[in-house]
């Protein structure tokens, strides 16, 4: 586990970070599994809503796969990848608090099949990721904080 | 609530229209933060969202003032205009309204926002699936 800023990057985790989407990808067999990282929770603050796309929406990498409210901020979280939603997670809908209580476990967003793979492969990991994650935290000024479950 | 609205019925926002009509300006900062959060969420959903600023709300767009603009929550304006501007929300402010009213220039404007006659309204207005103002 990396740490910047006290923000956590799990190594296993491969990144999306374009403008401003800060994303991380869990490879699950011909799937993928897609949240929030720690720096993107923290600059969203407490989260009140989420709205994901449903099951069966083909995205394009880059379009919007959910948005996201906190009263302070109010963004999309990008596809990664082109893909196609393969199940939104209901407890996150249900409790949006958990992308920021635990954005690397129950706090997952949605599972994506991915129609380009390779495009999974210009996922960014380990020091590339890293790098970049640097240069936005201080650029930013963001220091990770975890609202209290 | 995947793809469900607050009345329970399925939308599908993608591609919709919203105009958005802003006639507030700093003199009541508490009306100017909502408009620009609503905007930049409506943007985040694909809906193709456009802010049509008159009478004294180009003043919020004329350089260096956002910030000025304190906000009861913490911060100033500035954080939200940039939020909706990065998520897409068109920006157009009325060429009499800062003319006449606001005595702003075309240069004295933030980046990104289009000096539009009232005709313009008009046509917007007219092909918007919904119009909200403010």
């Amino acid at each position: 586990m990396a740490m910047l800023n006290g923000c956590e990057f799990p190594d296993d985790l491969l990144y999306f970070v374009e403008r401003t989407q800060m994303t991380w990808v869990r490879l699950e067999g011909d799937e993928l599994r897609v949240g929030l990282t720690d720096p993107a929770q923290t600059r969203a603050g407490k989260i009140l809503h989420v709205r994901i796309k449903a099951a069966g929406t083909a995205r394009e990498r880059g379009k919007p796969i959910a948005t996201v409210e906190s009263g302070k901020w109010a963004g999309p979280v990008m596809a990664p990848v082109s893909g196609v939603v393969v199940e939104p997670n209901p407890e996150v809908e249900k409790d949006p608090g958990l992308l920021n209580t635990d954005p690397y476990g129950k706090g997952w967003i949605v599972r994506l099949k991915p129609t380009q793979p390779a495009e999974v492969a210009e996922l960014l990991r380990k020091e590339g990721a890293l790098a970049k994650f640097r240069e936005i935290l201080e650029r930013d000024n963001i220091h990770c904080l975890r609202c209290q479950a | 609530m995947s793809a469900t609205g607050a009345g329970g019925t399925p939308v599908d926002p993608e591609g919709k229209r919203i105009l958005m009509i802003m006639t507030t300006g700093p003199e009541d900062p508490d009306k100017t933060y909502a408009p620009f959060y609503t905007a930049a969420l409506m943007a985040a959903m694909e809906i193709d969202t456009t802010m049509y600023f008159l009478m004294h709300a180009p003043e919020l767009l004329r350089r260096g003032a956002a910030e000025k603009v304190p906000l009861k929550k913490g911060g100033n304006l500035k954080m939200f205009i940039d939020m909706a501007r990065e998520n897409g929300v068109k920006f157009l402010a009325c060429a009499e309204s800062c003319r006449d009213l606001c005595e702003i220039a075309e240069g004295d404007l933030i980046e990104g926002v289009k000096l539009v006659g009232s005709a313009t309204l008009a046509d917007l207005a007219l092909e918007a699936d919904s119009v909200i103002s403010f």
